[in-house]
């Protein structure tokens, strides 16, 4: 037990200690409501984006009733989308939060608290990700679209295999940035009595008054959790880019098989192959 | 012969601008027409529209005599496999390798297995002369490697008609002749190709037909040695004459 005149040090090493493995459990719980959520989030922001992104077929000429009704419909979506982001964006996920899970207590509805944060999370995630896909999807090329139509491939098709990998990719950056948002704004949930890394920082600082010493603690952790997720996106992100290089294949009758060509000698490869 | 497409009266406007403005001309089965004329007189809209890029205003396009703007018995995808288009900028898919290119189609929209869609694929980016280049991505290619690809990625569909929206435009001088000798093979084969062109060469020494479009007309068309080398009208004779 320290006394009186234990440093600052003392302390932490103390408290880490007594309460290393509520820590490590209220990490495990901020990574399990921010991955998750930042997931689900991701998932209704690429629906709410795809439907956004979508116009009216062009009906050349043979309109009919049910493209109109389709229409409106289509027009009566988008614009719930559109307060449904205004909404999420427009108001901090800490009122969110408690205005969610009292409001379902008030219609008689008790969530689980991790339930309610992943919940929590997913939607207003799901706000700001809708808008970043749409930036994504804007970013993929106009001739990209026209060379998969030009081919037949129908609205559907045209996203999912062409532009959507290619939004992806762009958009990658502010993906793993929602994530790292959502690994420390999880702790606002703490308003719920969620049990995650916040939570449970304020119990064991509760216990000896030591507030700056609990507080720096999960600062640190906060801070590993972080930097060690943005690594992690990075390396997927070059990953998803592919090697820099690829193979030349020759043909069976030829005996330079297989040539491998990096942008730098790609040129000086094809004039020889040519010869 | 009948024509396998046929435009008839073909109007477009964007906002108050009027681009096309009555457009009647046809293509035969293995005919080569080219499509001449200086920027903004129309050739790359008549293009988009008979691709469907663009929804003209008005007018007909026919389709072996059927038109696609009207006639709601025509498969919208299978009527864009059998008229391909080959693109000013390629749009070759980003994400995808050379060979991923030329299948995609192939499998989503003809409903092709994947064995059969890669057989097909390499066989024309043999023709091509792309086939060592198959797990190479766009970005790592030569504008004219990439143009070969495009050609092989609309050939792979088996089309009856190429849409060729200035194909030689975005390339360097020295990439041009191996993109026009892959187009001239394919004219020899007997594939119909409609060709927005700059490459007065090429219109005379490959062309059947010559179109010279003006202002939003067809303003003089015939056989390119008569087009080319007697042209009547004096803005197609300034127009040749800026191309030298």
């Amino acid at each position: 037990m320290p006394t009186a005149s234990t440093s600052f040090f003392g302390w932490v090493a103390f408290l880490l200690q007594k309460y290393g493995m509520l820590f490590l459990r209220g990490t495990g719980m901020t990574l399990l409501v921010a991955l998750t959520g930042t997931a689900f989030g991701f998932l209704i922001g690429l629906l709410v984006a795809i439907v956004r992104a979508t116009s009216p077929m062009p009906t050349l000429g043979r309109r009919s009733a049910a493209a109109a009704v389709r229409g409106a419909l289509l027009r009566a979506v988008q614009l719930l989308l559109a307060a449904y982001i205004q909404v999420f964006r427009g108001t901090p996920m800490i009122v969110q939060a408690v205005v969610i899970y009292y409001g379902a207590q008030y219609a008689g509805m008790y969530m689980d608290t991790t339930f309610a944060a992943i919940f929590i999370i997913s939607i207003n995630t799901g706000a700001y990700m809708a808008e970043i896909i749409r930036g994504g999807i804007f970013s993929v090329d106009k001739g990209q679209f026209e060379a998969a139509h030009a081919i037949g491939m129908t609205h559907w098709q045209t996203m999912t295999t062409v532009v959507l990998p290619q939004a992806i990719r762009n958009i990658l950056p502010s993906v793993g940035n929602e994530l790292i948002v959502n690994i420390k704004d999880s702790s606002v949930l703490n308003v719920i009595s969620v049990s995650e890394l916040f939570f449970q920082a304020k119990s064991a600082a509760g216990a000896y008054y030591r507030y700056f010493e609990v507080y720096f603690i999960i600062a640190v952790i906060y801070l590993i959790l972080t930097l060690t997720v943005s690594r992690i996106l990075r390396f997927i992100e070059q990953k998803m880019d592919g090697p820099d290089n690829y193979v030349i294949h020759g043909s069976q009758s030829d005996s330079r098989a297989e040539i491998v060509v990096s942008r730098e000698n790609a040129e000086e490869v094809e004039k020889r192959w040519n010869q | 012969m009948e024509p396998v497409i046929e435009v008839r009266g073909l109007h477009k406007a964007f906002g108050s601008h009027e681009v096309l403005k009555g457009i009647d001309f046809a293509a035969s089965k293995g005919e080569v027409v080219c499509i001449i004329g200086s920027s903004g007189s129309g050739k790359s809209t008549l293009l988009r529209c008979i691709n469907l890029l663009e929804t003209p205003d008005g007018g007909a396009i026919l389709y072996h005599g059927r038109d696609i703007l009207t006639d709601g018995t025509i498969n919208m995808p299978k009527y864009h496999a059998k008229v391909g288009m080959v693109f000013q900028q390629f749009n070759l898919f980003g994400n995808m390798t050379v060979l991923e290119n030329c299948m995609t189609g192939q499998m989503k929209v003809l409903k092709r297995t994947r064995e059969e869609s890669m057989e097909n694929a390499m066989k024309y980016l043999r023709k091509v002369g792309m086939e060592a280049y198959v797990s190479a991505k766009p970005r790592q290619l030569s504008g004219g490697q990439k143009q070969r690809v495009a050609i092989a990625r609309s050939l792979a569909m088996d089309p009856e008609v190429i849409l060729f929206d200035e194909p030689t435009s975005a390339l360097d001088p020295e990439m041009v002749g191996e993109v026009l000798s892959v187009m001239q093979n394919l004219a020899q084969e007997g594939l119909t190709m409609l060709v927005v062109t700059h490459e007065m060469g090429f219109a005379r020494a490959v062309a059947d037909k010559v179109v010279f479009m003006d202002q939003g007309v067809i303003a003089e068309e015939g056989a390119p040695a008569e087009v080319l080398g007697n042209p009547r009208h004096e803005r197609l004779r300034s127009f040749l004459r800026s191309m030298l």
